[in-house]
């Protein structure tokens, strides 16, 4: 007997009904997509099929490489062995038909052996994944899962198709005889180990179990295929195309273009939203990842991202026959209501909207690249720019930011002024310095970061680096105008500042804020302004290495750095604020156990700085905790809102005689040799 | 001489303060063109309210009533004024720019097609004799001094607490016309059902003249009684600082700062507040401003006019024990 797999085997040329029915299963399976396809269209263009290596390597590096999943060690582990599980039997089972029927019979002898093996692991794989899965899902039960019937079912069927096949296979061995007639197929272990199952029966019964278990798998297996698109299993086709498309340019919110023109702004139908928004409505698995990393949800706002996009699949799946009605004029399935029902204030409440903190941890988190917060900012767009519908407190910042470009609304004229005694030149008085300081409205204006604008000036003067800054001339960058939907008033401000630094023609700048840096490096692009953007700890970490900064005075203190969302998720820069603090001699830089890429919000992004926060708990307390348990003396920060955020969070608690919070920048003043300084 | 006309808006029985403040500096008005200061009262059983006017210096005090204008309704309000201004003909007419005053002010201006400046800091006379006042403007960057061409009348309304209150003159009684004013249930369009009122019976921050505010340093509510002592000899109101409303010792509609009341008293008093830079967006422009921080580098400090480094439980009441000898 040759060592292969004879196709077939037992039974007979009526498999051949095997195709008919995958046909039937595939047809199903093209339509069923289609209709999603074409429920995905009814939302707007968006780019999103630019830069195809990069988008390539996403996929490889994301879906096949698992590199997001895996963060999260068990679940990570659990998806793992299922997908590859199943990925190297799809392949496995192609490459089975493929050497059939092309004729070249190439899977016999070690290449069988070897093959057979690797595909019982592969099974093995699935069943081990499906019932981690299960035990998790059903047992341990953790807080970001909610269960449906859907979930059981896909869990079933899998388990049911992988068993099955097994159960196949255990039946052909056992009436082989094995030992005897295809001793090499104990390499098949999991069917050989399941073959005495059918020990006791006659040969008769056992070709019969073969042939009954044989018709089960199959038809299980085409049931899969067929309920892909009508179950969570979508998520195999969706991941693809998520990841895919993904957002390659996160940090930056998308402009509204042409705003002279547009009639509408924002998102109050779901055909407002891009394709690519609707799209990624169907790659939801409800992992959760997203809900246990959000600031709003975790301080029991009534925001949940994970949420927000199962409520708008729902509306999709709702308004599905309305578009299906009005294109065929059939009569009206669905009541008016539907229809009629707005997505901002409708289907997502307003209060989930507004507590946003455009953290940006659950886009970092998603393994599928699905974007809650952006769809929540094009919700505000629509409350700011079409009904002016925001908190009462909104109405002040916007005001402020319209008449003297600052959120506090301070006189514009008196931006300059925290600089009058440190004899920093404005661009106007002397131009054309290698860099351009961008103060930014808290470092010019608040009491506690203008010690942190004084801190950077004398650390780059000390340094002997060319800058100067704009003084009154320079204006609110505009970020919390733009989170909190006013786009239009971002455009006037972002615009402005451009032409002025265009003006003097600047090249380089840094930043004291991380939102200004954010907003200037990634946003200011889309109106041309284009410069080459540092945040200052980008620059006071290169001083330090070039030796052009000193640090010699001993601190002895225990410093636990807060990551900026603006800084670190949406820009990376993790790494030039711990530099500096390492190179601070004495300090110890410890770590919260939110840090980095998972580090936790202080509340105050996405405009949350200029609103109250009457629901759930508070954010910065929330930090704080993480604080104590950290319990370093000094918390650093690298960003103004944060700071002040810390600071309020340590004096509410009662802390200050334990913690204080500092910017980086005053750490490293306070350690340089004042005598050369 | 064509006459000068002061809109006088009342409420439970009560002037509003900013009218006593026009006729106050309208008095001077009058005097130089010669004509009469008059002030207008709408509503129904308003007569007991006309001495007071006459204090403040008005000549002639209008009484425009029936029984429709009982409540302020836009309709009614606007014909039973119009109608008077058209009869007798005022050179000038001037509100108070409260809510009802900014209503009703826009929609005579409009029903009379004539110009109306708006929320106005200062009047006067341009050396024709003409009305000219003063506007701030860009968020009060600038002022605009502003005339009327050829508009009659020439109509504005002021700002609350801006104008200088005179000491009134009992003795003076104004000359009292009642006016049966045509209008109907149709006229005033809307029925007033019923006033629901949110909060306490106090003075709203944002119309208050003066201010006592506390903040963290405060210790616990209970430590705001020593506030409501000061405040209640300065005949003033309490604020909070976002510290104190966050940590629940005083109420929401308490608070001052960028996310709650934007206040301009003429004295606002800061006790136990650092003054961030969101409580100084909401009273960095008061006219006077005391601090009472035991923290010397308060920031509130830069933007006092008096400051008192101590401890509040000991300065506050000695404070309040000081005035009350006074008066």
């Amino acid at each position: 007997m040759e060592i292969a797999r004879p196709l077939y085997w037992n039974i007979g040329a009526i498999g051949m009904i095997n195709y008919i029915l995958a046909l039937a299963a595939i047809l199903i399976l093209v339509y069923a997509l289609y209709d999603r396809i074409r429920l995905w269209r009814h939302g707007k263009a968006a780019i999103r099929f630019d830069q195809a290596a990069e988008r390539i390597k996403g996929v490889v590096l994301y879906v096949v490489g698992h590199w997001r999943i895996l963060k999260d060690t068990y679940p990570g582990i659990m998806h793992a062995l299922i997908f590859w599980g199943f990925a190297l039997l799809f392949i496995g089972t192609g490459l089975e038909a493929f050497d059939h029927y092309s004729g070249l019979h190439f899977l016999h002898g070690t290449a069988y052996i070897t093959f057979s093996f690797i595909l019982e692991l592969a099974g093995l794989a699935i069943v081990l994944g499906v019932l981690m899965a299960a035990w998790r899902r059903y047992v341990t039960r953790p807080s970001r899962l909610d269960n449906k019937p859907d979930d059981l079912w896909a869990l079933l069927l899998l388990f049911c198709v992988v068993v099955t096949g097994f159960l196949v296979e255990a039946a052909r061995l056992a009436a082989l005889n094995v030992p005897v007639n295809a001793p090499w197929e104990r390499w098949s272990f999991v069917g050989w180990f399941l073959s005495p199952l059918f020990a006791g029966g006659s040969q008769a019964a056992v070709l019969t179990w073969h042939k009954g278990i044989w018709w089960v798998h199959v038809v299980l297996s085409y049931v899969f295929i067929a309920a892909i698109v009508y179950t969570r299993l979508l998520h195999i086709i969706t991941t693809f195309i998520s990841t895919y498309t993904r957002n390659l340019k996160q940090a930056a919110v998308n402009a509204i273009e042409k705003m002279e023109e547009a009639e509408t702004f924002g998102v109050n139908k779901l055909e407002e939203f891009t394709w690519v928004d609707l799209m990624q409505l169907d790659a939801c698995t409800r992992c959760g990842r997203c809900q246990d990393s959000c600031p709003a949800h975790l301080t029991d706002k009534p925001l949940n991202p994970k949420q927000v996009i199962q409520d708008l699949k729902a509306h999709l799946n709702e308004m599905a026959p309305v578009w299906a009605q009005k294109k065929t004029g059939a009569a009206a399935e669905q009541p008016p209501e539907v229809e009629a029902k707005a997505v901002s204030g409708g289907v997502i409440a307003d209060d989930a909207s507004w507590s946003c903190t455009t953290c940006g941890a659950c886009t970092t988190q998603c393994p599928v690249f699905i974007e809650p917060w952006p769809k929540l900012i094009e919700l505000r767009r629509y409350m700011a720019l079409m009904e002016s519908r925001f908190p009462a407190e909104v109405q002040v910042a916007f005001r402020n930011m319209e008449n003297n470009s600052n959120p506090w609304g301070i006189g514009s004229a008196t931006r300059g002024d925290w600089a009058a005694e440190l004899g920093v030149k404005t661009l106007a008085e002397s131009p054309d310095p290698e860099y351009l300081l961008y103060v930014g409205c808290a470092g010019s204006f608040d009491e506690l970061n203008k010690k942190v604008s004084t801190a950077v000036v004398k650390i780059l003067q000390a340094a002997g680096v060319s800058f100067g800054i704009l003084g009154a001339e320079e204006g609110c960058c505009g970020d919390s105008a733009r989170k909190l939907g006013n786009e239009y008033l971002f455009q006037m401000m972002a615009q402005q500042n451009i032409e002025v630094m265009k003006g003097y023609n600047v090249k380089k700048i840094i930043t004291l804020c991380p939102h200004g840096y954010n907003t200037l490096k990634n946003e200011y692009p889309q109106f041309g302004g284009e410069f080459a953007v540092y945040h200052y700890t980008e620059i006071i970490a290169q001083l330090i290495a070039q030796r052009r900064v000193t640090l010699s005075k001993r601190q002895n203190l225990k410093v636990a750095y807060h990551d900026s969302c603006y800084l670190g998720r949406h820009n990376g820069v993790y790494n030039p604020p711990r530099q500096i603090l390492r190179a601070i001699p004495g300090v110890k830089l410890v770590e919260m156990k939110r840090n980095k890429e998972r580090g936790f919000c202080c509340g105050a992004g996405g405009g949350r700085m200029w609103m109250e926060e009457h629901l759930g708990t508070r954010i910065n307390h929330a930090r704080i905790e993480d604080v104590v348990q950290t319990n370093p003396q000094v918390v650093g920060t690298a960003c103004p809102f944060c700071y002040t955020m810390l600071v309020d969070g340590i004096k509410e608690k009662e802390l200050q005689e334990r913690y204080r919070a500092s910017d980086i920048a005053e750490l490293v003043l306070a350690a340089m040799d004042k005598g050369k300084a | 001489m064509a006459a000068i006309w002061v809109y006088a808006e009342h409420k439970d029985g009560k002037i509003k303060k900013v009218a006593f403040e026009i006729l106050s500096e309208a008095k001077a008005l009058a005097g130089k063109s010669g004509g009469p200061l008059c002030a207008v009262l709408i509503g129904s059983g308003v007569e007991g309210m006309a001495a007071a006017l006459g204090s403040y210096g008005a000549q002639k005090v209008y009484c425009v009533e029936a029984a429709d204008l009982g409540a302020y309704t836009t309709g009614g309000y606007t014909k039973a004024l119009c109608d008077l201004v058209q009869q007798e003909k005022p050179a000038i007419v001037l509100f108070g720019a409260s809510i009802n005053g900014k209503d009703l002010s826009a929609r005579v201006a409009g029903r009379l097609g004539v110009g109306l400046a708006t929320d106005c800091t200062g009047i006067g006379l341009d050396d024709k004799g003409r009305l000219q006042v003063r506007r701030p403007m860009y968020a009060g960057k600038v002022y605009a001094d502003v005339v009327f061409s050829d508009a009659a009348p020439q109509m504005a309304s002021v700002r609350p607490n801006v104008l200088t209150l005179a000491a009134p003159d009992e003795s003076r009684k104004p000359e009292v016309v009642k006016v049966a004013a045509a209008v109907k249930s149709d006229d005033t369009m809307v029925a007033l059902k019923e006033v629901v009122k949110t909060g306490g019976e106090k003075v709203d921050l944002t119309e208050a003249n003066i201010i006592v505010s506390g903040g963290r340093g405060m210790k616990g509510p209970e430590g705001f009684q020593i506030l409501e002592e000061l405040a209640g000899v300065l005949g003033g109101v309490v604020g909070a600082s976002r510290a104190a409303v966050d940590a629940g010792w005083r109420p929401q509609s308490d608070q001052v700062g960028q996310s709650g009341k934007v206040v301009t008293p003429n004295l606002y008093v800061a006790c136990g507040i650092s003054g961030s830079i969101q409580h100084l967006a909401g009273m960095g422009t008061s006219k006077m401003i005391v601090a009472v921080n035991k923290d010397p580098e308060a920031p509130i400090f830069k933007k006092a006019d008096y400051g008192v480094v101590d401890d509040l439980f000991k300065i506050v009441p000695a404070f309040t024990q000081e005035v009350k000898k006074l008066q």
